[in-house]
């Protein structure tokens, strides 16, 4: 077996890989600094300006381009990723919770909860305009879609949870209870500071898959855009690089919000080996 | 991969079954009611609704077949079926053939484990930016004066631009590959990173070559990655719309393009069958792949 170099010829292919999942990106992060309004969606760079990243912020004149309408799609679409991330986290710690102990039809509860996120979004968005058409409520993207979100969101929690209190020792919360210390407050002081790193890998997930969730939000939102319904308007048009700067922006805030995780994930972590060492002490 | 391996994990547990008691029943209640009102009901609504009466903007409860026969009857609608087949079959060959080899680097040959997390991490940051900006980033790279078209004309390779990259099936092929053959390597990589090595010693020290190798050990011990791959894939692609509705100018049109278009124009009740339709076609793809190979026993 030739194995060294078919180790290379892999490996430049890997490479190449690589390029192919980046390409694009990269080209649409180049082309947003066209020069404008003038300049469009292609190769030469006429001149390297921000003009669009401006016009993203409808500090340029205004021109025949027509700003994205994003400003009130954003605020309701962080609302949104809020809502969804807190209601889909305490459903996922409370159904995981119940998963430690045996029960007679977890295998069907399971599967129920992980079937939320592989059913397609056009689906259960259509199942529920019609729903809510039939029982005459107003979609909106704080009703129907938001239910729908969580309906996402809650399975990717749930997993998350098991995995955590799998690798749980139960010894710990039982020596709180012996010791008289209410449920409640053994949760609290015990349990909660434990899974603490799930519970943050739980909500950075909700929150950005709601973010960026557009086909259950297209059927179930009503009028009120979102910030990918915004986007998705856009499709049926002309494309100017101000849709590519506001891609650049989405695609830098997304890495804040993973620098912040990583950030907490340390501290978390840090702090459990302080305590340990107290603890050893 | 993690899923297959905990839902394998609750069903052990169910062997030595326990009524749900009290308090248990109580943490789960509000996650299995969220998902029976706002999951299960919506798809039962979608079956129900599509033996609906569709008149021209509205939907009565009257039952008929009516929109069942005008679906199969349709040349448009059975058109978009094919469409959705087709496109499903090419995609999942394309994310194997050009997921494969990159598994099979970073799962079998690279050794060191830390680079093997930088590659994975790699090709999963992607994800973390706006699915339709990704989708939207193939605009410029293949369109008529797009940096694909470019780099071959200053290469020389082509005088004229090629058009057919862009709005075109091919523009939605290439877009879906590159979106979602990161599914496929995940599992690919996983199942590759867990194959003992002194396997393949073994065999190269009596003499097989690579391909013999691959043939007989590794291609058979992926077959479940590529499997659970085939399925995120599948349920993926087949759901779609938008990469259609951005990358080919409504040239091409999925079951998820017909039901939107109905959405809009409140046809509900088409919409409906093409949902049921759609929801049986994925259900028939995840059954077949699941015969192929055994989950069960191979994770």
């Amino acid at each position: 077996m030739n194995a060294s170099g078919m180790k290379l010829g892999l490996g430049a292919y890997t490479a190449l890989f690589l390029v192919f999942l980046y390409g694009p990106l990269a080209v649409l992060a180049i082309l947003s600094f066209q020069t404008g309004p003038e300049g469009g969606p292609q190769f030469p760079i006429i001149e390297w300006s921000t003009y669009w990243y401006q016009h993203l912020f409808g500090l340029t004149p205004p021109s025949r381009i027509a700003p994205l309408p994003i400003e009130q799609a954003l605020v309701r679409s962080l609302v949104l990723a809020v809502m969804t991330m807190i209601v889909s986290t305490v459903l996922g710690v409370t159904a995981a919770q119940a998963f430690r102990r045996k029960f007679r039809g977890s295998g069907v509860v399971f599967y129920l909860i992980v079937l939320g996120m592989m059913v397609p979004g056009v689906l259960v968005g259509l199942g529920m305009a019609l729903v809510a058409n039939t029982l005459g409520i107003d979609r909106h993207w704080w009703g129907t879609a938001f239910v729908l979100h969580v309906v996402y969101t809650f399975p990717f929690a749930f997993l998350v949870m098991l995995a955590i209190f799998n690798r749980f020792d139960p010894s710990m919360e039982e020596a709180s209870w012996s010791l008289g210390v209410t449920p409640a407050r053994t949760f609290r002081k015990v349990t909660f500071p434990l899974i603490f790193p799930g519970v943050l890998s739980a909500m950075l997930f909700a929150f950005t898959l709601s973010y960026d969730e557009f086909s259950r939000t297209l059927f179930a939102s009503g009028r009120d855009l979102t910030l990918p319904l915004a986007i998705y308007g856009t499709f049926s048009v002309e494309v100017h690089p101000n849709v590519f700067a506001f891609g650049v922006l989405t695609t830098l805030f997304s890495f804040a919000l993973l620098g912040t995780y990583a950030a907490l994930m340390t501290l978390s972590v840090r702090r459990a080996k302080r305590v340990a060492i107290q603890e050893e002490a | 991969m993690s899923m297959m391996a905990v839902a394998e994990q609750t069903e052990a547990e169910t062997v030595a079954e326990k009524k749900p008691g009290g308090k248990a029943l109580w943490l789960l209640a509000p996650g299995v009611l969220w998902m029976v009102l706002f999951l299960v009901l919506p798809m039962l609504m979608m079956v129900y609704v599509s033996f609906w009466t569709q008149t021209t903007f509205k939907i009565e409860p009257t039952l008929t077949l009516k929109s069942w026969v005008t679906f199969f009857t349709s040349d448009t609608y059975l058109g978009a079926l094919w469409t959705t087949v087709r496109i499903w079959l090419i995609v999942l060959v394309a994310t194997v053939l050009v997921g494969y080899p990159a598994a099979l680097y970073v799962g079998l040959f690279v050794k060191n484990k830390a680079l093997q997390t930088v590659l994975l991490v790699l090709c999963v940051i992607p994800f973390w930016t706006s699915f339709l900006i990704r989708v939207l980033a193939w605009r410029p790279m293949l369109g008529k004066e797009g940096a694909i078209n470019m780099i071959l004309m200053n290469l020389g390779i082509t005088d004229a631009p090629i058009e057919v990259l862009l709005f075109s099936e091919l523009s939605v092929i290439i877009g879906m590959t590159q979106i979602y053959c990161v599914f496929m390597v995940g599992p690919i990589a996983f199942m590759l990173g867990r194959i003992d090595h002194s396997v393949i010693e073994a065999a190269q020290d009596l003499g097989a070559g690579f391909w013999r190798i691959f043939r007989t050990i590794i291609l058979p011990l992926s077959m479940p990655g590529v499997v659970v791959g085939a399925i995120f894939v599948s349920v993926m692609v087949l759901g779609e719309f938008a990469t259609s509705a951005a990358l080919s100018g409504r040239k091409v049109n999925l079951l998820g393009n017909i039901i939107v278009t109905q959405v809009g124009s409140l046809k509900w009740a088409f919409a409906a069958v093409a949902g049921v339709v759609l929801t049986i076609l994925m259900g028939a793809v995840i059954a077949a792949l699941l015969r192929v190979v055994d989950l069960r026993k191979e994770l």
